[in-house]
């Protein structure tokens, strides 16, 4: 394999790590929230946790670049102040790819919050536990599996992930991921060139989408 | 809904019987002043022009793939060249239109601009956005500006890659970028939102023509000709002349092997 696409995989592989960890910060506190508390506006705050999952990653790549660019709402702001827009930047990709892989997260984690024994944590509330305490030790070794199964979805999205990506992160030497690579030797009429590339993202899409499925056959047992 | 459609049908029949449609895939550097002429065009002969565009690069693989196209005009003459030896275009009819110049631009808010291409390897020129150099002559003219000034490795980590030359000129508006470079045409169009920091002098690269060509695969092949002389004439050539295109030059028609 050529040193480029070594590259390419290498920055695909921390964009996607990335984007998990981003979408795991956001979704597990809110998952875990959800499915203990009701308050005004959590309906409206779900439907944006999910709605990535139907929204085109163009409206979301667009909404980032009018939010953060460099003329954007806020983003004029930063750009004046400290010269800073989010576009063609390593956490202007990991932001595209965490909210598109956002739903796969947190929908498999809301569900096993709310689907774990109640009583283990009153136990645990009723023996002293603090609520950091309780969360660390009861609940999340208790959804570890969802969690997992979550994770795993989550981040072989945000590997996947390329409208959202191509409009934020834009195309530059040296610093494509494996699908805009792709799309990029398509659009120059180079088939041939975008083949490796294509076989890697199928392989490791296999490969997590195979673990996926051992985990979650293996909890039906 | 039937008497809408059979009137819809007597519409398209009735149009089609007296008017032909000549589809023109062109660079995307164009399409301001093509959109322009092609109104004329239409109360001039009666016929009528539909546009596609795009970079040429992209243009020519879908001509290859057989896209139904009648007459193709280039920003560069690669392109014409791929296509002519793939037999995909009517050598014969290749004629240049226009030409144009290359210059690099900044936002229009920006307080520092690079006065030669040799500067731009300085830091504060941070993003740097050209055509993608394989597709976009707009980007190939730039690439060899570059490396001409023996600064192209040392800037390439900063270069950031349109699909087409007006997503450069987008990113440049948009202040995404430090310095982008486009043709003076697309800088003219865009107005206050960007400055021409420098143009870039016609010995750092080959020349900037446009080559318009008869596709192969043509069924209006005398349509498409017709579309081709009336770029020549006069009036479509002042236009282009308004949006600051240079005049074809005079030995205008470059054959190439047939």
């Amino acid at each position: 394999m050529s040193d480029e696409l070594w590259q390419t995989i290498w920055l695909s592989l921390r964009i996607a790590a990335g984007a998990t960890v981003l979408a795991l910060v956001v979704a597990l506190p809110l998952a875990y929230l959800h499915a203990r508390r009701h308050y005004g506006g959590k309906s409206l705050v779900e439907a944006l946790l999910v709605v990535p999952m139907v929204l085109p990653p163009t409206v979301v790549g667009y909404l980032i670049i009018s939010m953060l660019g460099a003329r954007g709402w806020i983003g004029q702001y930063l750009h004046h102040l400290f010269s800073y827009s989010i576009l063609f930047r390593i956490e202007g990709a990991i932001l595209a790819s965490a909210i598109v892989a956002l739903p796969l997260l947190y929908l498999p984690t809301r569900a096993a919050f709310s689907t774990i024994d109640r009583e283990m944590e009153d136990t645990a509330r009723v023996m002293g536990a603090n609520w950091l305490q309780l969360f660390w030790h009861v609940s999340l070794p208790m959804i570890r599996r969802g969690l997992a199964s979550g994770l795993m979805l989550a981040f072989a999205r945000a590997l996947g992930e390329f409208g959202a990506t191509v409009m934020v992160f834009g195309i530059r030497i040296h610093h494509t991921t494996l699908p805009v690579s792709i799309y990029l030797d398509y659009e120059q009429g180079e088939m041939e060139r975008a083949l490796p590339a294509v076989a890697v993202l199928c392989i490791l899409s296999l490969a997590i989408t195979g673990a996926y499925n051992r985990s979650t056959l293996s909890k039906q047992e | 809904m039937s008497r809408f459609l059979a009137f819809a049908l007597a519409v398209v029949s009735a149009s089609s019987a007296w008017a032909e449609t000549v589809s023109v895939a062109a660079a995307i550097s164009l399409k301001d002043a093509l959109g322009k002429i092609a109104v004329q065009y239409r109360s001039d002969t009666g016929n009528d022009v539909e546009f596609t565009f795009g970079s040429s690069g992209q243009l020519s693989k879908q001509i290859q793939g057989g896209a139904p196209v009648d007459l193709f005009i280039s920003a560069a003459s690669t392109q014409v060249d791929d296509l002519a030896k793939a037999n995909a275009v009517i050598a014969e009819t290749r004629t240049v239109v226009a030409g144009n110049a290359l210059v690099a631009i900044v936002p229009g808010d920006a307080t520092v601009a690079p006065t030669s291409t040799k500067e731009l390897d300085r830091p504060e020129f941070s993003k740097i956005a050209i055509g993608e150099p394989n597709s976009v002559p707009a980007g190939e003219y730039t690439a060899q500006a570059l490396k001409n000034a023996n600064v192209y490795e040392s800037v390439k980590e900063k270069l950031v890659l349109g699909t087409n030359v007006r997503q450069v000129l987008d990113y440049v508006e948009r202040g995404e970028v430090s310095v982008g470079f486009v043709y003076a045409t697309d800088a003219k169009i865009s107005g206050e939102k960007v400055r021409i920091a420098y143009a870039v002098g016609e010995r750092e690269h080959s020349p900037i023509l446009y080559p318009a060509v008869v596709v192969s695969e043509s069924k209006k092949r005398e349509v498409a000709k017709q579309f081709l002389a009336y770029l020549l004439a006069e009036k479509a050539q002042g236009e282009l002349a308004s949006f600051g295109f240079t005049k074809p030059p005079a030995n205008d028609t470059v054959k190439t092997v047939k």
